[in-house]
């Protein structure tokens, strides 16, 4: 039973990172009815440009963070003008495979910059653990549930509080009207990718920090939990994602313990066909969508 | 006037010179696109360096008499067998006589497959080209064809010669736990078919083993089971990422085992560059160490054309210099690619004995290496020898 109960906390505290990135997929879909598949390696991306403040100096992990974080709004907006701005939105197709080609030339950069070779990552709290007997919780991991958790508040709060929030449902329920009253759309949509890169850049810092390293390996397994993530969630759900992520992590670790590796990940995607089958719209689908 | 007319004879002359400089061509392959690029850049630049160096020693010696220079061309196979097989199609459809490669084990062993099986089978229509592996170290892959030739280490020795020495130096030690990355070719073979197999032999028990994979980032329940497990000895059987994920997690779980083992081809740079905290002490056969005069002057080579020295990359340097002698030994012609690449197959079959980096590598009859190894130990930020076991 304490197995049980460590495998689910140890998953769900892991999944954290997930909804970190769910978060970042829900996001772009809510406001543009787009899929961003570039936002995983871009993340990652942002993490790595972290790193870069190691070369020139000394620095604190929180520093790296802040970096990162930099980082990752730079690669947002870099990837909404490359696989967005010029790109007729017309077609679905057209962003999808820009975003995919996106992600693998972010991820074929790291690779020649780095050699491939993993790079040790900062990390806060992971020398922190909380025990109770057999049962333990990591500290860094309490971190990125925190974390999450604060973004989603601070997302909701900058969506629900803001003249950029108020522009940026607008956008997502009807564009054309929007931008009769003034919004001007692309502004909108640029500042929803840099909003998601932001975030995208502490998401893979936190990653980075959770796992210990950063590697190029890191981007496909988590595009791919990311939008497992986004559609339990629900697409456009920022609630949805996060607890979609927790839920995830959770189950994959329980399959784990339970099933062994060779079979994990068959049964996360059985759990995606379910959702896709029995409830396609998510956990939780938004209730405002664009016509 | 004079003067000028003698500059321009000199030039026509230096240019019928180079018109008239033969070249070999080498053809190498490996992974240089993706996670493990520096596979691939360590072995072209550890090509490049020997072949620097023979060419500046004048170069290879030809049936005629005449010398040549050796030209090494580099292929990206991107550990992909696909990509691996579509290369070794087009290094064939060159004048390069050999090849030397791939990386991973997972396209050596496909690609093989590929090659004509028996040489002497003229209903076997597989491709007749010599392919000298210098890093796919899977076991027992070159007995697939005979144009397939390899020149690395022998795990199942490596990994003997580890576990008697453990059970010799640490009587104490009764029980061992293996952690392995599952999908990747290599990693599952040395734990399942080498590190168990060899652990048992040696008089060690199994405790159990966890398995993970290639791009797994959360190894809290692997190592749950490791430390219920406490065993003496934890042997990892997984690249660098994987490897320092665990060692992290072991870390922060607290699982202290007496004696650490590691993968060979973990003994690299990624590994300490990734968690060289974590991973200190872990003990790992090698087939090279900068221990020798030759040993350091090829990593000096090598780093040279931005290589690093590694088991991996210092044999594919080993290759070139075999493939100098064979080729001299064969009487090549330079002119006859079909036939050239035969001698040079005739000739890397004849081999009994090869010089390596840390002394004399016997050749197996089925042409594979059984090279001189060294145990070395993570310490600080290098990798240092532990015990020399020959």
């Amino acid at each position: 039973m304490l197995d049980l109960l460590q495998a689910v906390m140890d998953g769900v505290l892991f999944g954290a990172t997930y909804a970190l990135i769910g978060i970042g997929f829900t996001l772009v879909f809510g406001v543009m009815h787009k899929i961003n598949m570039a936002y995983a390696a871009a993340s990652i991306g942002g993490a790595y440009g972290g790193l870069l403040i190691l070369k020139v100096m000394a620095a604190p992990a929180w520093v790296v963070f802040l970096c990162a974080f930099a980082a990752g709004g730079v690669l947002g907006y870099a990837v909404y003008v490359t696989c967005f701005h010029f790109i007729p939105l017309s077609s679905p197709l057209a962003t999808l495979m820009s975003t995919v080609g996106m992600l693998l030339l972010i991820d074929e950069i790291i690779v020649h910059v780095t050699a491939g070779m993993p790079q040790n990552y900062p990390a806060l709290f992971d020398d922190v653990m909380w025990r109770a007997g057999e049962f333990s919780l990591r500290g860094d991991l309490l971190l990125v549930f925190g974390v999450s958790v604060l973004c989603m508040i601070g997302l909701l709060a900058l969506l629900y509080r803001t003249k950029l929030g108020l522009a940026t449902r607008a956008v997502s329920q009807q564009a054309v009207a929007a931008q009769l009253c003034g919004i001007r759309v692309g502004r909108v949509n640029a500042m929803t990718f840099v909003i998601a890169g932001l975030l995208g850049g502490i998401a893979g810092a936190l990653i980075g920090a959770s796992v210990g390293m950063l590697s190029p390996l890191l981007t496909t397994p988590l595009t791919v939990k990311g939008l497992i993530v986004t559609v339990i969630g629900g697409l456009g759900s920022i609630p949805g994602a996060i607890i979609a992520g927790l839920l995830v992590g959770g189950f994959e670790n329980v399959l784990q313990l339970y099933r062994g590796v060779a079979e994990r990940d068959l049964y996360v995607m059985l759990l995606l066909f379910v959702f896709l089958v029995f409830r396609p719209g998510g956990l939780f689908t938004p209730r405002g969508a664009r016509d | 006037m004079k003067k000028l007319a003698l500059a321009v004879a000199l030039a026509f002359a230096a240019g019928g010179a180079l018109a008239q400089e033969k070249t070999i061509k080498i053809a190498g392959f490996g992974a240089k696109s993706g996670v493990v690029r520096s596979f691939g850049i360590n072995s072209e630049a550890a090509m490049l360096a020997a072949a620097d160096v023979i060419n500046k020693q004048g170069g290879v010696k030809l049936a005629d008499g005449s010398k040549a220079k050796i030209a090494v061309e580099f292929y990206d196979d991107r550990c992909n067998a696909e990509e691996g097989i579509s290369v070794i199609r087009r290094i064939a459809g060159t004048d390069a006589v050999v090849a030397i490669g791939p990386t991973c084990s997972n396209v050596a062993e496909p690609l093989f497959g590929i090659l004509q099986k028996k040489v002497a089978d003229s209903g076997d229509s597989g491709l007749q080209f010599p392919v000298f592996t210098d890093v796919a170290i899977k076991v027992g892959l070159a007995r697939i064809s005979e144009w397939a030739f390899r020149n690395v280490p022998n795990e199942m020795t490596m990994y003997s010669s580890v576990f008697y020495w453990l059970h010799q130096k640490h009587p104490g030690l009764k029980t061992v736990y293996g952690g392995v990355e599952d999908d990747f070719a290599h990693s599952r073979a040395s734990w399942h078919v080498v590190m168990k197999d060899r652990a048992q032999a040696n008089g060690f028990a199994v405790a159990g083993e966890s398995k993970w994979l290639l791009n797994d980032t959360n190894f809290a329940t692997q190592v749950r089971e490791m430390k219920k497990a406490n065993a003496d000895i934890v042997a990892i059987a997984a690249h660098p990422f994987t490897t320092c994920g665990v060692l992290k997690e072991m870390q922060r779980q607290g699982v202290k085992p007496k004696i650490l083992v590691g993968l060979t081809s973990s003994s690299s740079l990624e590994t300490l560059q990734g968690c060289a905290k974590q991973a200190q002490g872990m003990i790992i056969p090698t087939s090279f160490a900068p221990v020798s005069k030759e040993g350091k002057y090829a990593a000096e080579q090598t780093a040279k054309f931005k290589g690093n020295a590694d088991l991996h990359s210092m044999a594919a340097w080993e290759n070139m210099f075999i493939l100098k002698q064979v080729m001299e030994s064969e009487k090549i012609t330079g002119k006859d690619v079909q036939g050239d690449r035969r001698k040079i197959r005739e000739g890397l079959a004849k081999l009994k004995v090869t010089k390596g980096l840390l002394g004399d590598t016997k050749r197996t009859d089925d042409r594979e290496a059984d090279k001189p190894y060294l145990f070395v130990q993570a310490k600080g930020n290098d990798w240092v020898v532990l015990h020399n076991p020959l």
